[in-house]
Formats: C-alpha cells, structure tokens, sequence
C-alpha cells in the first residue's frame, strides 16, 4: 500500500471540509471549518497561527488523536472516519512520528528505552541497536541510561527526536518542538529535525507561531480563528 | 511476550520509585493475615480431631448393651478398618473383709486404637507410656483400689469367679468416660478373661463398645451403612461428625476468627484500591505517550494487567511466606499448651492464600485499572482530558460479590451474610451523609479563624468529594477496628469463666440425703468452695401435653438423644445463678406441678409454654406444665439440667445430690479421703477436660490478638494509601505559595490542620456507628445490657485525629521539603 502511494507520488495526507466542533458551557464551539488542503510524499509543510487559533487541534484530527466532526481526511489513502480507536493506533504506529513541545517522554524509561519503545511494539529483533545508533545520531551516546528527569529540556527532545525517527515514519507531526527551549536549544532541535528529515525522507507538518522557523518549510498554511487563510 | 517484557520494565521503575510499595504491603497483609488464620485453624482443628480420637480410643464407636452382630465386625474388615472391643460393667469387690463398687473393663488385645495408657509401679515410681490392656490373667487397677482393698502389687484380685495376678497400677486411660462405669474406680482386666469371671450373665447390666479405626472415607461409608441396622439402644460416634464439643466457645470463635481476617482483607482492600486509584492517575500520561506511539487499548490494559498480576504473584508469595512464619511463630509461642502431636499445616492453605491474594487484588483494583484503558491520545496536547472514572456498580459490584463470598464462607449463612453486607453498606451510607455535613459545617468556621486555620479548613469543605472518601477510608477502618476489638474483649472476657482459676473441677455425684450435710461439712472443713446441691431423680419424658415423643421427635434430631435416655430431673426454688430465662417466668413461690424447660431441647420437642410434659418416675407418671424456658450455659462446670421442676412435683421420689467444687492440685488426697467416708459417692474429675478447653481458648486468644496486629497494620497503610492519594495536588500548591513567598512552618501548620480535622471527624464518626452497631448487637441479638463507652468514645476521635493528623504530616513532608524548581520541571 505504501509503496504505490510513493510511486504516484499522490496526496499523503488529503483534507476536505474538515470542521471541528466541541461543547462548550456556553453551547457547541467551532473551533475548526472548512479546512481542506493536501500533502504530498516528502513534502514540509508549517502550520501558523496564533495561540489558540486550532493548531493543535488540526494536528491531533490528523493523527487521528482524536475524531473531526465533519470533513474527511485521509492518510496514505485511508479514511480516517473509516477507522475505530484501534485502527488509528496501528495507523500512527505504522506509519505517524510525533515530537510535542512537552517532549513527552516516559518517566519510567531512560533514553534508550524511550526509543526503543515504538520497535518493541512491533516486536522489532534489533530495537536496541537501532534505538542507540539514532540516540548516537543525536548526540547522546553517553546518556542512554539517563532518566528523562535527569535531562535537560534540549537534551529530553532530543530523545523525543530519536524516537520519533526510529521507525522510520512516513509522516511527522512536531507540535511547537521548540516551545519549551531557550532560542539557540530551539534553534539546534530544529537543525536536527530537518536533517533527520531529509535524511528519511519523511514528510514533515511542523505547527509552530514562529515565521522564522515557518520559513524553512516547503509551505505555509496559515490559521485564523480555525479557517485557512 | 514483547509486552510482559515491557511490564516487567515498567514494573522495575515503579517498584523502585516506590510508587508500588503500598500496594504490595496491603496485599501482603491481608494474604498474610488470612493464610496464618486459616493455617492455624486448620491444624488446631486437626489437632482436635486427633484427639477427639484419642478420647474415643477410635475413629468410630459403637456402644451396645448387648452383643452385635458378626456382620458388623465383618463389614469393619471389608473397609480395612481396624477394631478392638471393650465391655464395662460395675461390679462389687471384696477383699480382707473389705467391699468396693468397681467399674470394671475387659479389653481386647488390640486396645486402644488410639491414645495409650499409663501404667505404674509403686506409688511413686515413673509413670510408663503402653500401648495395650493387661495380659490374660493380670489385671490392672487404680491406686486406691488397693488401699480401700488392703491389697499391694502382686497380690491376687478376685473379679467374680476369676482371681487375677494385681500387675500394675492404672492411671490414665485414653477413653475414660464421665458415666457411672467409668466413675467407680477402675478395673482393667483382659477379655480373654471375661468368661471365666461369670459375672456377666444374660440379662445383667453392661456396655459393649466397639471401637473400629480407618480413613475418613472408610469410616463414614461404614457409617452410612451401620445407621439403619442399629437398634434403639445401640449408638454410634465418630470423630468427623459427632465430634465432642469442646462448648460453643469453639464455634464462636472459629466464626470470630473468619469475620476478623475478612476485615483485615477488606480494610487492605480499601487501601489496595486507593493505591492502585493513584497509580492509575499517575499513569495517565504514559498511557497517553504509548496510545499516540501506536498501543491499542486492550495492549494498554494488558500492559497494566501483566504489571498487576505480576505483583499480585509477588506479594502473595511473600505474604504466604509471612503468614506461614507467623502461624509457627503462633504455635511456637503456645506449644506448651498443644499436644505434643501437631497436625502438619496443609499446602493447600497456602495455595488458597496465593488464590485469595490474586483475587482481592483484582476484585479492588480492576476498576481503577480500566480506567487506563480509556485514557486518550489526545491526551498529550490537553492535560485536563482525564479518563472517565469506572462505573460505581463495577467499583463497588466487584468488591460486593468479593465480600459476599468471603464472608459466606465462614458464615454458612446466605442471610446472615446479607444482614452483614447490608449493614454495613447503610453504616457507609450514614458516614458518607454526615461527613458531607460536617465537612460542610467547617465553612461556617472560616469566618471566626485566623489564616492558618483558614488555610486548612477551606480545602476541606472545598474538596469535598475526595475528602468524604477519606472520611470514609478512615472511619470504616476505625470501625472495624473498634468493632473487632470490642468483640473481641467480650469474648475473652466471656471465656474468663473457663479461664478463672477456682471454677469448678470436680462433680460429685450419687450423694445420699443422709449424707448431704455431713459432706458439705467435711468440704467446708477443707477450705473447699462447694456449689449448690441439687437433687436429682432419674426419670423419662413420655409425652408432651397428649402426644407421646415418640412422634415428635424425629431421629437426628437433637431432641432424640435427650429422649431416648433418662434425663436427670431436679426441682430448685430458684434457677441457677447462670441461667438464664428467656420466656416466662420463675416466680419466688412457685406452684407445685411446674416445670422450666432449657431452651435447645424445647426448640428440638417444639415446647411451648403452658404445655404439659409427662415423666416416667420409678414406673409412676408426673406431669407438670412448662412455666419457663432457660437458657443454660453447658461450658461451665457447673451442675445443670434440662428439667427443673417446682418444689413438691417429684421430692417424694427416690433422690440423690450432686454437686461440683474446685479442687487445687496439690489437694487431689482429699478425695482419696472423700471416697473411704462416703463409699457410695461419685467422684468426677473434670479437671483434665477443663484444662483442655483453657488451652484452646488461650490458643484462641493468641491468635485473635494476631488478627488485630494484622488490622491495624493494614490500617496505617490506608492512612498512607489516603494521605499519598492527594500528594501531588498538595505539592503542587504547596510549591506554588512557596514561590509566592508562604514560609514552611506555614505549610506545616495547614497540613497539619487539615488531617488533624479529617481524622477528628473520621473517629467522631466512626465512634458513633460503632456505638450503633453495638447497641443493635447487645440488643437484638446477644440480649446483654448496653452501656454507652465513653472512654472509647472520647478517645477514639482523639486517637483518631492525632494519628491522620501525624500521618498527614509525615507523609506530605515533602510538600514542604521539595525545591520548587525540582517540582516544576517534573510536571
Ligand atoms: N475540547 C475543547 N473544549 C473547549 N474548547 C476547546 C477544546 N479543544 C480546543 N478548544 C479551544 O479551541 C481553541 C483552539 O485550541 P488549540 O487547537 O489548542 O489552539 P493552538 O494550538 O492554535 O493554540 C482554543 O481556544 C481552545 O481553548
Ligand atoms: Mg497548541
């Protein structure tokens, strides 16, 4: 399925008339409408907006962390409205990365087990040659023991990084990588995150209120108030 | 496999945060608890059936007047069962001019089946363990057989037409019986001899017991098969059924016993459920990682349920290891009260304290659990989407059907278990509804205090909902604690009868009028306490108001042994002082032709009063009416009957006294000296008996203790369980107003504030209900006064709010003690 996907170089991700909609206490709140926009293979793309704008609601409808109200999505060609709980976490397990501005890391785990993680799942035999040669990658052979409280706030996204890549996803989802970290940790994160990009080929939906970094990416689409303008 | 991988790691990193220590010592008390108590129980009760066949010298007795049938004994074989024969009869001895009534009893050669004899020289040498009877041609015979007789060792004995070589003096015998043949000193002769005695003629009067020994199965299908072929003057007893009663203490505190552990699984139970609560929450946000990475629900709740069975396994093992130690501990302690003969403890009560550990472990901590299988991925961008809760039917559904069966258990008893399980869900309902008001109340405070006391007080009217449940966590635990142990010293208390030193331990029986006075004389003479003489005349119920009892009563019931025999019938102006009355009336001039009834046997013949009951009296009939019923308590050694009768009813029959006294050790002559002046009289010695049930009541006692340690154990974990519950909010805020400049004695103080006032209200609370519980206990069911403790009421909440509110302290020290700068990077 994915390799005729990346010999049409269709759309990855397909967006059509997506709206999302919550209840709030004063009544049903639209916070997403009439978003539609499609992705293809490799491509990075920025998604900008200011705080509270629907960013991250957006990037959780397209990792299928949670249901759109209406609309379609599809990734890799499959409905995402097709698929139950279970289903969109083989989806992103197969085939989604994610690095978040609260890293995210297991507190139980260190490094390496952070990373070995998602292979594990997967039942994968070299989870843990693979898992040290990213963290390698990244530049922390020498913390692999080291418990996510025993890093600082660059060092925990850098494993965030590495286990993103590890099983080589075709797409990644970074919500503000850099919210967290002072100017030039960010700066080194992002650096890291497009080479690791380009290296596997991934295709990158960065969110992010930062033009600067927007820039960098291949596309720009901007939020206002959950319409694209 | 990958994923018990992964629980295993994750198990690790909790254990070692110490975020599991907790939960396993909750589940590691109460397998403990329960596997020591059913362990212990287990082998005393062996124990007790060991020696309950020791006192029948058998597994099975069959006790005729006359010979049975070959084909019994031949049924006995087929079994594989092993036999010896007795016969007893009372026979009149005369030596050197000297006369002696004699209980003399034949036995064959492989008696006793079980237990021994003891056998000695002269008076003084060693005692000597045998495992047999006389040989033919030797007879065997109490010491003061000899010194009424004028006889020494070696002499010759006549026993009816046959005289026998005197080889040993007999003084314990395993099977001694408290009946008439038993009573006259002994004789013990072989039954190869018996013939030859002539003294046993058709129609004279003897008992023949046969004695058969084999597995418990051979033994009771033997059983099953001999019930219809006896005949009404045959009787069997056998060890597994009709086990001789060591008194009602014995049941009471077996069911003590079972409901005391349930209460300790029950307060770990709250504890493991409130652990496992907060461990669930704190893993929220792994869950949420592992969801987005790709984990399934159910791969999220297998991770989890690996985890739990994973230290389920663990702490049962250790718990088992615990409760196995403790329970020899137990033994070891007491081992001067148990026979030297141990029952070896069971495997199997240890496999049942790995399953219960399982069980309990699930039955309280499956609803928290599956509350990790709803967390959401979305989770990870909004910290605020928590899981919805477990639906209560499932939380407390779980725990219900868990307890339901557990108490079932010991109580045998569908209803009562229900009664149990609904009290107790209304005694949560009241708590929960007046620590909803009282929490409430402390809002009215808030004007009136200063602002440490402000401080803590406003959380607690603020946050009410998870502080009933700790209001609840607290006081159900002080309850049961306060319950347990007011059981416990009525109990105990209940037992001091057996217990006290001076209660009585001899009967005497077959006192003659004449000599009624000078006896009492004599026994007075001696520094010996003598209780009350009734008099007692033999006779027969034959009929209540028309119906002959015949009809009424059913076999097996617990009427037709009273039936079937004569019953010792006496007449008294007032009851026993034990007695009680429980319908009617004993009034101070009672009308002739009046009887009082004891309560069991009236239920069993379905007496009421007013009814008229017809004796056979010496071949004349009485009748009297019910007027009363008592309640009589058998446990003590006290003289007791069925029938007491007004005076003037049957005083013109033919009568004999009894009477019981405590007799010191050291004083045992005294009866050497009571038998050479009153001939006729009876002697009992209950003194072996009494001890025994002392013992098993210390034993008891010990192990009662055990289960209270085991309680208050499990409650300082729900103290910790509860305190850690809301831990991190505590320090989150704490370190919040740190920042803002609050100093730390500040911080102390509001802690201490909070749970000094939870705990006042918890034990003010769970005073009440336990007052309640007692008063409805006193009241409805054991009859007995009820007076309010107001020692224990003023202590407990005080007790009470000093330890939660020490507790409190201890446990959130790290509130205080945290840096803020830790804290905040680890949210
Ligand atoms: N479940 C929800 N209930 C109520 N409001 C929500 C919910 N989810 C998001 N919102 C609101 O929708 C808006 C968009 O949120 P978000 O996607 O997080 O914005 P951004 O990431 O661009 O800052 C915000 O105003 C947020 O408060
Ligand atoms: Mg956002």
């Amino acid at each position: 399925m994915n390799s005729k996907i990346e010999k049409d170089n269709a759309s990855i991700i397909a967006v059509d008339k997506l709206c999302k909609t919550v209840n709030s206490h004063n009544g049903p709140l639209t916070i997403l409408s009439a978003i539609g926009f499609n992705i293809s293979s490799a491509e990075s793309v920025a998604i900008i907006g200011a705080s509270g704008s629907g960013k991250s609601t957006l990037l959780s409808l397209l990792a299928g962390l949670d249901v759109a109200s209406s609309g379609s999505i599809e990734i890799l060609g499959q409905s995402m409205s097709e698929l139950n709980e279970d289903g969109r976490a083989a989806l992103r397990h197969q085939a989604i990365g994610f690095v978040f501005q609260s890293f995210q890391l297991l507190p139980n785990l260190n490094a390496l087990e952070n990373v070995m993680l998602p292979l594990e799942l997967s039942g994968d035999k070299k989870a843990k040659t693979l898992a040290s040669d990213l963290l390698d990658r990244v530049g922390l052979s020498q913390r692999l023991t080291h418990l996510p409280s025993q890093l600082s706030g660059g060092e925990q996204q850098r494993v965030a990084l590495a286990r993103a890549f590890v099983t080589r996803p075709k797409i990644l989802f970074a919500d503000e990588p850099t919210g967290n970290l002072d100017s030039s940790t960010g700066d080194n994160i992002i650096k890291l995150l497009f080479e690791l990009n380009k290296e596997n080929q991934t295709t990158l939906i960065l969110v992010t209120h930062d033009q600067r970094l927007a820039q960098r990416c291949e596309r720009i689409i901007e939020l206002k108030a959950g319409r694209i303008i | 496999m990958n994923r018990l991988y992964l629980a295993l790691r994750f198990l690790r990193r909790d254990s070692r945060s110490g975020e599991l220590t907790l939960l396993m010592l909750a589940l590691i008390i109460a397998v403990a608890s329960s596997t020591a108590i059913s362990l212990f129980a287990d082998r005393i009760n062996r124990t007790m059936n060991y020696q309950a066949a020791e006192f029948l010298a058998a597994d099975l007795l069959l006790s005729s007047p006359e010979p049975i049938a070959y084909s019994i004994l031949q049924q006995g074989n087929k079994l594989d069962l092993k036999q010896s024969q007795t016969t007893e009869f009372s026979s009149v001895l005369m030596e050197n001019d000297e006369f002696l009534l004699v209980g003399v009893k034949a036995v064959s050669a492989n008696y006793p089946l079980y237990g021994y004899l003891k056998i000695r020289q002269q008076s003084y040498t060693e005692e000597q363990t045998v495992y047999h009877g006389p040989k033919s041609g030797n007879v065997w015979v109490e010491s003061h057989i000899l010194s009424a007789l004028k006889l020494k060792l070696g002499d010759q004995l006549r026993v009816g037409e046959k005289a026998l070589h005197i080889s040993q003096i007999v003084s314990y015998e395993p099977d001694k019986r408290g009946d008439l043949y038993s009573l006259s000193p002994r004789v013990m002769i072989n039954s190869a001899d018996l013939e030859a005695t002539q003294v046993l003629q058709a129609g004279s009067h003897a008992h023949r017991f046969f004695q058969f020994a084999g597995s418990e199965e051979n033994i009771l299908t033997f059983k099953r098969g001999l019930e219809p072929q006896l005949t009404v003057s045959q009787r069997i007893m056998d060890v597994y059924e009709d086990r001789p009663k060591l008194g009602s203490a014995l049941q009471k505190a077996e069911r003590y016993l079972g409901l005391s552990s349930i209460v300790v699984i029950l307060i770990s139970g709250v504890a493991i459920a409130m652990a496992t609560r907060r461990y669930s929450e704190r893993h929220f946000n792994s869950t949420a990682i592992l969801r987005c990475l790709g984990y399934k629900q159910n791969q999220v709740l297998q991770l989890f349920l690996w985890q739990f069975l994973l230290i389920g396994l663990i702490a049962s093992t250790i718990g088992c290891a615990v409760g196995w130690i403790s329970q020899e501990v137990l033994l070891h302690t007491l081992r001067e009260l148990l026979p030297a003969k141990i029952a070896a403890p069971s495997i199997l009560a240890v496999f049942f304290g790995m399953m219960m550990g399982i069980i309990v472990l699930f039955g309280f901590a499956l609803p928290p659990l599956l509350r990790l299988k709803r967390v959401s991925p979305l989770r990870i961008l909004r910290r605020d989407l928590v899981p919805l809760p477990s639906s209560a039917w499932l939380v407390y559904g779980l725990a219900l059907v868990l307890l339901i069966f557990l108490i079932s258990q010991y109580t045998d008893d569908l209803k009562l278990t229900l009664g149990i399980i609904g009290a107790c869900a209304l005694s949560l309902l009241i708590i929960a509804g007046l620590a909803y008001l009282l929490l409430t109340a402390t809002r009215l405070l808030l004007a009136h205090v200063n602002l440490t006391w402000r401080f803590g007080l406003q959380d607690l009217s603020r946050n009410r909902r998870s502080n009933i449940v700790q209001v609840l966590a607290f006081s159900t635990t002080l309850l049961a604690i306060i319950l347990s142990f007011t059981v416990r010293t009525d109990l105990i208390n209940d037992w001091q009868q057996h217990l006290a030193d001076e209660a009585p331990n001899h009967f005497a029986l077959n006192v003659f009028d004449d000599q009624k006075e000078a006896l009492q004389q004599e026994l007075k003479q001696q520094g010996v306490k003598v209780s009350h003489f009734y008099p007692v005349v033999r006779g027969r119920l034959v009929a209540i108001n028309t119906t002959p009892v015949q009809q009424i009563v059913t076999k097996e019931s617990q009427g037709e042994r009273a039936i079937h025999r004569d019953l010792s019938l006496t007449w008294a102006k007032a009851p026993a002082k034990d007695n009680k009355i429980t319908a009617g009336l004993w009034p101070s001039q009672r009308k002739s032709h009046m009887v009082s009834i004891e309560q069991k046997l009236a239920k069993s013949l379905k007496v009421k009063l007013g009814d008229k009951l017809t004796f056979t009296i010496a071949s004349q009939q009485v009748t009297a009416q019910v007027d009363s019923i008592r309640k009589v308590n058998w446990d003590t050694m006290k003289p007791n009957f069925y029938m007491m009768f007004s005076p003037g009813t049957i005083d013109q029959f033919a009568h004999t006294y009894i009477t019981s006294f405590y007799l010191a050790t050291e004083k045992k002559d005294v009866l050497n000296q009571l038998l050479k002046h009153y001939p006729a009289m009876t002697l009992l010695d209950v003194d072996l008996l009494l001890q025994q049930i002392k013992r098993i009541l210390i034993q008891l006692t010990a192990a009662i203790n055990y289960l209270l340690y085991f309680a208050l154990l499990a409650g300082f974990l729900v103290l910790f369980a509860a305190v850690q519950t809301t831990l991190d909010s505590r320090i989150y805020t704490g370190v919040l107003m740190r920042t803002l400049g609050a100093k730390r004695s500040f911080l102390q103080k509001i802690q201490w504030i909070e749970f000094s006032v939870l705990g006042f209200i918890a034990g003010l609370l769970a005073v009440l209900m336990a007052q309640l519980a007692i008063y409805a206990l006193y009241h409805f069911v054991l009859k007995m006064d009820f007076n309010i403790n107001l020692t224990l009421s003023l202590l407990v909440p005080l007790a009470s709010a000093l330890f939660i509110g020490l507790a409190g302290f201890w446990g959130t020290r790290s509130v205080v003690n945290q840096s803020p700068m830790q804290v905040l990077r680890e949210l």
